[in-house]
């Protein structure tokens, strides 16, 4: 009988942690996909994926984090105005479902300020006041919220680095930031392998830029 | 060991894989368009794919058994299916619904053009309206839009053969009995409301919903904006005076404080003016603003102006040359609008809102003296219900309260109005292509004791992504205008009909507008009015027994694309209109109106210098005016209008403060002007109306403090 039992309770060990593990393993082959992402549709079909997650995982934010990140860099790699919006508004529906799973978060508040960016981008005249200050405010939120995340000063120094010097940014403006994010790089270990983790090289690529341009 | 077995079998059939369903198949919109990039998945695994460029699809799940399929599409309703996965390949052909919620519905739109940053289909944003126009003013800007006429020498919009008392300002909901500052004869003044303070506009030249009364003609409705972004300050410095600004903002709530002091004498000193100014116009302004967030939906808004200004000028005395006349005027007006609005469980929105507005307007002419004072009280209150899905209804109610006061040396007038509308509206989608607004609306006005019932109706059918087809038609009334009411309240009230038809294509860069429509009035207040200045006709008893109608094409085409960096819009009018109202002998075209009016604004971007710059012609065919001597009642035609004026926002950075430097020229090449004429009473001196100067120059600083970076 206590073999019964021991190899009952094995199998739902292995059970339980298969589960667990079809949920690593499904994460893990999605994010794979991002490495080749080219085209808008690249990035939207791995978004696609995400959802899948996140409709079967009802108490997980990373989906949706990754589904929405995934929607703005679609956004990054279109050229047409209406559909990029069309992007961020799917963009919008993600995070917001990842923020109500996962209040107050850092990453989440850095994403919301990356596609408070990315809208202005799409019609800075008009959009600058508005998003600009939105972008400020999530990046303001997402390094309270956790003082060692290098994402937000990562994305405030990109956002200076396309400023022109009238609006207080341009390259020279956006250094000390992205070098700040760059040294909490340098110390940022993610708690595992599905957390956000990206920015370190463009960082990199970024400072590099602005110091051949000197 | 039997039972061992028994756990080790079920063991094996938990972890065995079992066999692999494909599902393969087509997904579609109900037009048969493929619907490339939809995610189609079973519920509560991971399996699914993206759908191709023709929207195919096809992948294997290893769920087993009774299980749900769903397919799901930005702009669509999701698609569910009960599925059973057998191990047998299944074809499944998709046809999404699409959300009439969602981006690319049709839109109910006859006759009016709206700014906003939140809507994408719209004609204009507010930076449009703040970019276009010499001056800043909201009422210049929309002055460039088809309906319009240039009617230079006189306050307020004239819209489709309408006086300018046939437009509404309604700011939050709630009407504006004086939008504008106090002007003197043949010299108008600017809107009283900064555009900086709205968020959204609509101008509505027509078929407008039943929410809005006592407006014969247009409405113009301006949303103003909600918690500003942050706390930021902003000094303005112009040769016409100082401005400054601050605003504050806490988690849930802000205040903002704005004042400013003008003087138009050291411009007038460089400037050289034709009225021959005594005291050049000084005025002194604040307002006050106060936000604060409910609820996650619900907010509160209160607002409140107040300014003052004084101005003195001589005018020509045309009946005893070169006698000048002595003309004083001091004005004081308060506005004041609270109103709350929120979101009621699911589908129930509540708007009710409160204002009072105080104008006061004293003159002198030689030894005269006149005296003006409106007391104006708004209540409103609306509630909208989604009784079903794409359907809203909307019903309210709303009373206005005047006491209207004015004297001329002794002689004193005065009147008490109370006025009261309820109104029922809805908004059916009936398919995704077709929309309709029906409403109805019922007013009653104490003092003239009649009640009116205004049907109004708005139809929009989608032709195709980008372009669609609207047609309105309405009825609306108005009280006639304080003047006559001072004299007799036996009137009706005033009533136009107006029928729109309209095509309009909103793509991604190019927008053409085309609008006919005919306006039939009736019942317009008749009478001689001391103040109105055709004196010399024979007396006209009063009574409702006025007429007119007005018809006409207004085009509209904006195009962000051809040119680089540049951005340019054309407006063209055509108008027939004659009315018989006021001291009319007869049916004529009113002095404000003119066949043909266009008009082109051209912006353009210029990076490297950090500068938009603008530009703005007009042209409009001569407007009737008043000979004595002529016969023909109005039968006279003033000369054609051209102005071209040029502008140019500089954005540059000054102690680190983001900074806009403005200029702006009208009428740059120097167009000589004549708005029409005015005629000593015996008819024998003629004495044309100019525009205050042959140029204008306007100057601005304005500094923002706090809009930088603050990371550095």
């Amino acid at each position: 009988m206590r073999l019964i039992v021991s190899f009952l309770l094995f199998v739902l060990f292995i059970g339980s942690s298969f589960a667990q593990d079809k949920y690593v393993t499904g994460m893990q082959s999605t994010l794979a996909k991002m490495e080749s992402c080219k085209t808008p549709n690249d990035y939207l079909k791995v978004a696609n994926g995400f959802e899948r997650i996140a409709a079967a995982e009802k108490d997980k934010w990373l989906p949706y984090y990754w589904g929405a990140l995934n929607c703005v860099l679609a956004c990054y790699s279109d050229s047409s105005n209406t559909t990029k919006d069309l992007y961020l508004d799917r963009a919008d529906k993600y995070i917001n479902k990842a923020d109500s799973l996962k209040p107050d978060n850092s990453e989440i508040f850095t994403l919301k300020g990356m596609i408070a960016q990315a809208r202005m981008q799409v019609d800075p005249m008009n959009r600058w006041q508005k998003y600009g200050a939105e972008a400020n405010n999530c990046f303001t939120k997402a390094m309270q919220a956790d003082t060692l995340n290098p994402r937000p000063e990562y994305l405030i120094g990109v956002g200076l680095y396309y400023t022109p010097a009238q609006f207080g940014g341009g390259p020279q403006a956006a250094k000390p930031v992205l070098e700040k994010s760059l040294a909490k790089f340098d110390l940022f270990v993610p708690k595992d392998e599905l957390m956000p983790h990206w920015g370190k090289e463009q960082v990199e690529q970024y400072l590099k830029m602005i110091s051949e341009s000197k | 060991m039997k039972i061992f077995f028994t756990v080790l079998i079920f063991a094996i059939i938990v972890f065995s894989v079992g066999a692999q369903t494909k599902i393969s198949g087509k997904i579609t919109d109900e037009n048969k368009n493929p619907l490339p990039g939809a995610n189609i998945y079973i519920k509560d695994s991971y399996d699914g794919v993206s759908s191709e460029a023709n929207g195919s699809f096809s992948f294997s799940t290893d769920v087993e058994g009774e299980a749900v399929l769903i397919a799901s599409f930005v702009g669509y309703l999701t698609f569910t299916q009960k599925i059973n996965l057998d191990g047998k390949d299944k074809q499944i052909d998709i046809v999404l619904k699409e959300d009439a919620a969602e981006l690319g519905a049709v839109v109910i739109s006859a006759g009016s053009f709206e700014a906003s940053d939140e809507k994408k289909s719209v004609i204009l944003r507010p930076l449009d309206v703040l970019t276009t126009g010499s001056d800043g003013d909201v009422y210049s800007a929309l002055e460039t839009l088809p309906g319009t006429q240039q009617v230079g020498e006189t306050n307020g919009l004239f819209v489709r053969g309408g006086s300018a008392s046939e437009t509404k300002t309604i700011i939050d909901e709630m009407t504006v009995q004086n939008p504008f500052y106090s002007s003197v004869p043949d010299i108008p003044s600017r809107g009283r409301f900064s555009p900086m303070l709205f968020k959204g506009t609509v101008f509505s030249t027509g078929g407008y919903s039943a929410q809005y009364g006592q407006a014969l003609s247009s409405v113009l409705v301006l949303k103003t904006q909600d918690l500003p972004e942050k706390t930021i300050s902003a000094i303005n410095i112009m040769p016409l005076g100082l401005g400054g600004a601050h605003t504050q903002r806490w988690e849930n709530s802000s205040l903002s404080f704005e004042g400013g002091y003008y003087n138009l004498s050291p411009y007038f000193q460089i400037q050289k003016q034709r009225p021959d100014w005594d005291k050049a116009p000084e005025s002194f302004e604040g307002s006050m603003n106060y936000r604060l967030k409910t609820s996650k939906t619900g907010i509160l808004k209160a607002f409140s102006s107040y300014s003052t200004g004084s101005l003195s000028l001589f005018i020509p005395n045309l009946d005893n040359i070169p006698q000048k006349d002595f003309f004083y005027q001091k004005s004081n007006n308060f506005f004041a609008n609270s109103n709350y609005r929120d979101i009621l469980g699911d589908d129930w929105t509540l708007f009710a809102g409160y204002s009072i507005g105080i104008d006061n307007e004293d003159d002198k002419i030689n030894s005269d003296v006149a005296n003006k004072k409106d007391l104006f009280h708004t209540g409103k209150l609306t509630i909208t219900k989604n009784i079903f899905s794409n359907t809203f209804l909307t019903f309210g109610g709303e009373t206005q309260f005047l006491d209207h006061s004015s004297s001329y040396n002794n002689l004193k007038g005065s009147f008490k109005e109370t006025y009261l509308a309820g109104y029922l509206e809805t908004d059916v989608f009936f398919t995704n292509n077709l929309a309709g607004r029906i409403g109805v609306r019922a007013e009653r006005s104490r003092l003239l004791d009649k009640t009116n019932i205004a049907p109004r109706l708005s139809f929009a059918y989608r032709l195709g992504k980008f372009d669609q087809l609207n047609f309105a038609y309405g009825k609306f009334y108005q009280t006639p205008d304080p003047d006559f009411l001072l004299y007799s309240r036996n009137f009706e009230f005033e009533n136009a009909q107006h029928y729109i038809l309209n095509y309009q294509y909103i793509g991604e860069n190019r927008t053409f507008r085309v609008e006919f429509y005919y306006k039939k009035y009736d019942d317009l207040a008749k009478g001689t009015v001391f103040t109105y200045p055709y004196f010399n006709l024979p007396p006209v008893p009063f009574g409702s027994n006025g007429s007119g109608y007005a018809k006409g094409i207004d085009i509209f085409w904006r195009d962000q694309e051809t040119f680089e960096h540049t951005d340019y819009w054309i407006s063209y009018s055509y108008l027939d209109t004659k009315r018989d109202y006021k001291n009319y002998p007869t049916l004529a075209a009113p002095p404000f109106s003119t066949p043909h009016t266009f008009s082109i604004v051209a912006k353009r971007w210029v990076q490297s210098i950090t500068t938009l710059f603008g530009a703005t012609y007009t042209f409009a065919t001569g407007r009737p005016y008043f000979n004595p001597n002529n016969p023909e009642f109005l039968g006279d035609r003033g000369k054609n209008y051209n102005n071209l004026s040029l502008n140019a926002s500089h954005l540059l950075s000054i102690f680190g403060n983001f900074t806009v430097l403005f200029v702006s020229i009208d009428n740059v090449l120097g167009f000589s002007n004549i708005y029409g004429y005015n005629y000593s009473s015996d008819g024998k001196v003629k004495a044309p109306i100019f525009p205050t100067s042959l140029r204008s120059v306007f100057l601005g600083l304005f500094i923002s403090i706090g809009e930088t970076n603050p990371y550095n």
